[in-house]
């Protein structure tokens, strides 16, 4: 005799994968799991925090440890030199503290560093979106103007923009404050990061779960969002945290001859451009904010390619 | 004329390639009633995929539909315009693909993606759209709902995956379900299994299903109604047991006689169809089977023969069998 139900559909005896009780772990888990699994670009990351941390805490910590001002010139103690209880890193030409002038200038710094770096994303997150998610005339036109603004060193277009202090609509670039220098950094430096998330969206869009996707009646822009973004995420968060190392020096470079962040606000870059001349003279006064700017720039870049090796095993090829 | 649920008129659809336009889809018609299983078989590049992404207006750039009419409820999806297509799409026509490993999105737990149709057609929450997850888990047979929609898909096997497709495809209550070779991708156990619980869906929820697929055996255990499909085109349709019993285009005659038989003798070698399929960029003269035919008459070479009634039910584009020939027994005699 027949079982009646033997049509029914048997589910298969309930085989759980992987350990019983485990949580579900996704991408970003199993990528912070590598990302703190390596020792060395953990501690840099933890240096940057800490930078951040210091930066974020410049007016405290100049008011209840330092006791200066960055700005506020002290004509008695000129010159002081380093490890002095005073003054622990000395003092410049006019007497300012150096360690509270480092303090401040990490704020500068760091605050265009990332600034720059989230406009660029998204810019050239956007820029890279639509023009590999829709291809055609879009995709040519977008990708043309990734190449000019490319094809031409940046440091030119940089001086030029800063130069000219443009103005966008209403809204007046200056460069002399860290918004406007952010935005003009930003204006020069999203091509590369437009190309790289082109690249990947091209890849990703073909992947069957768009289709999928699709079929189930998701809009174009449903799809772009909340479907191939956090696909692509990966690819910018890396090329984000590689970026922001050379942003850095960038800004510290447009300080030094002049066009970025004007004195007498401090800033790594106006800092060292300030103390070449007396390089025989003080010679801390050039170290420090070099040292500063060197420590923070190859923390970044160690802990970009720790970022990188974490999300993106693959990409550990490239470069 | 009668109302069928789906019903696909003269559908072409086309992709420009270097060596000049290809009709990918050359002259499609059919139709599906509600509740009813359509098999459509025929080989790599007979243009079935292409013909069920046409329905469903998903076929990708540089293809383009150039023709024909495909009428859902007596509306011309064809003429649709992109946002009235995602209407339709997910809602009233739900599509499975072929590679359950890839077609689910690797980022988000197998349970978000589950309700996304709610969340789109039915503007259900994510606490909501979850737990009606849970539950078309629960209905197709998937071990540990509670737990399985917390997944990733690359912690689902692929038997698990395919159902969460399925049940995907399903949570919005569609009247067609396309499924585009579901099971290719499975071994053998979990295909019987996928089969199976796409069969209880078509009973129980009264969904018609469009099934493409290689396999004669799965058209045979599933469809009631078969459509043989040969270089964009139909060439033969129509009850499944009558074209089984009595193939009347020589390229279903030649897929049936090359599958291997228990009541042959078992040292019998496979006869394998001879040939290749046709380069749709240089198609043959006439009958577009002619070259590979072992029944080719000259009429074959110079013209195309229409698809016309050559049993009651049954419909074939072949001269010879429209000129009276049966192809089982005069298969005997070409060997």
């Amino acid at each position: 005799m027949l079982d009646p139900t033997a049509g029914a559909i048997e589910a298969p005896v309930a085989q759980s994968i992987g350990r019983a009780g485990r949580r579900a772990r996704g991408y970003w888990a199993e990528s912070w799991e590598r990302l703190y699994s390596d020792r060395i670009g953990f501690a840099c990351g933890l240096l940057i925090l800490l930078f951040g941390v210091l930066a974020l805490a410049a007016p405290l910590l100049s008011a209840v440890v330092t006791h200066h001002d960055p700005v506020r010139q002290n004509l008695a103690n000129t010159f002081a030199l380093p490890g002095q209880f005073t003054f622990p890193l000395g003092s410049d030409e006019l007497g300012r503290d150096t360690l509270t002038r480092l303090i401040y200038g990490a704020r500068v710094s760091l605050l265009v560093a990332y600034l720059t770096v989230i406009l660029a994303l998204i810019i050239g997150g956007s820029v890279g979106m639509l023009a590999g998610y829709f291809g055609g005339w879009l995709d040519t036109v977008l990708m043309r103007v990734v190449d000019m603004v490319l094809s031409i060193p940046s440091i030119y277009l940089l001086i030029l923009l800063t130069a000219l202090a443009p103005r966008i609509g209403p809204v007046s670039l200056n460069p002399g404050n860290p918004y406007s220098l952010a935005v003009i950094i930003a204006l020069v430096s999203w091509g590369s990061l437009a190309r790289l998330v082109r690249a990947d969206v091209l890849s990703v869009k073909e992947r069957d779960f768009m289709l999928a996707t699709r079929s189930l009646g998701a809009s174009n822009w449903r799809l772009m969002s909340r479907h191939l973004l956090p696909n692509v995420l990966a690819v910018m968060v890396v090329a984000a945290s590689l970026q922001v190392g050379a942003i850095i020096v960038t800004e510290a470079a447009l300080d030094f001859i002049g066009l970025g962040i004007t004195p007498p606000t401090a800033s790594w870059g106006n800092m060292l451009s300030n103390s070449q001349v007396y390089f025989y003279h003080s010679l801390w006064l050039v170290i420090l904010p070099g040292l500063a700017i060197f420590v923070t720039v190859l923390a970044m870049n160690v802990f970009g390619n720790t970022v990188r090796d974490a999300f993106d095993p693959r990409l550990r090829e490239m470069r | 004329m009668s109302e069928h649920l789906l019903q696909v008129e003269n559908l072409r659809t086309e992709f420009p390639t270097r060596d000049g336009v290809v009709g990918a889809v050359d002259g499609v018609s059919f139709y599906l009633d509600p509740g009813e299983t359509l098999g459509i078989v025929g080989e790599s590049g007979s243009g079935k995929s292409i013909t069920v992404l046409s329905i469903m207006g998903l076929v990708q750039r540089p293809g383009r539909i150039a023709g024909g009419r495909v009428l859902y409820k007596g509306n011309d999806l064809v003429q649709f315009s992109q946002e009235q297509l995602q209407e339709v799409r997910g809602k009233d026509l739900a599509m499975i693909f072929q590679d359950p490993m890839t077609s689910l999105n690797p980022v988000y737990r197998s349970g978000w993606q589950v309700g996304e149709p709610l969340r789109l057609h039915r503007g259900l929450d994510r606490p909501r759209s979850l737990r009606e997850a849970v539950s078309m888990f629960r209905k197709v047979g998937m071990p540990e709902p509670e737990q399985r929609v917390q997944s990733y898909p690359h912690e689902l096997s692929g038997g698990m995956r395919q159902r969460a497709m399925i049940a995907m495809g399903l949570t919005t209550g569609p009247s067609v379900l396309i499924a585009d070779e579901p099971t290719t991708a499975l071994d053998v156990t979990i295909q019987a299994q996928i089969l199976e619980l796409l069969k209880k869906v078509n009973a129980e929820y009264n969904t018609a299903t469009i099934l493409i697929t290689h396999n004669l055996g799965v058209v045979a255990g599933m469809c009631e109604r078969v459509m043989v499909m040969y270089a964009g085109r139909v060439v033969e349709e129509g009850p499944t047991e009558d074209v089984f019993a009595n193939p009347s285009h020589p390229y279903t005659w030649s897929l049936l006689r090359s599958l291997p038989r228990l009541d042959r003798d078992a040292k019998e070698p496979l006869r394998a169809l001879p040939g290749l399929p046709p380069d749709l960029t240089d198609l043959p003269s006439g009958c577009h089977f002619h070259p590979r035919c072992p029944f080719r008459i000259d009429r074959c070479v110079d013209e195309y023969p229409p698809l016309a009634a050559v049993l009651p039910a049954q419909r074939a584009a072949c001269w010879v069998t429209q000129a009276g020939v049966d192809l089982n027994r005069a298969g005997a005699i070409v060997g």
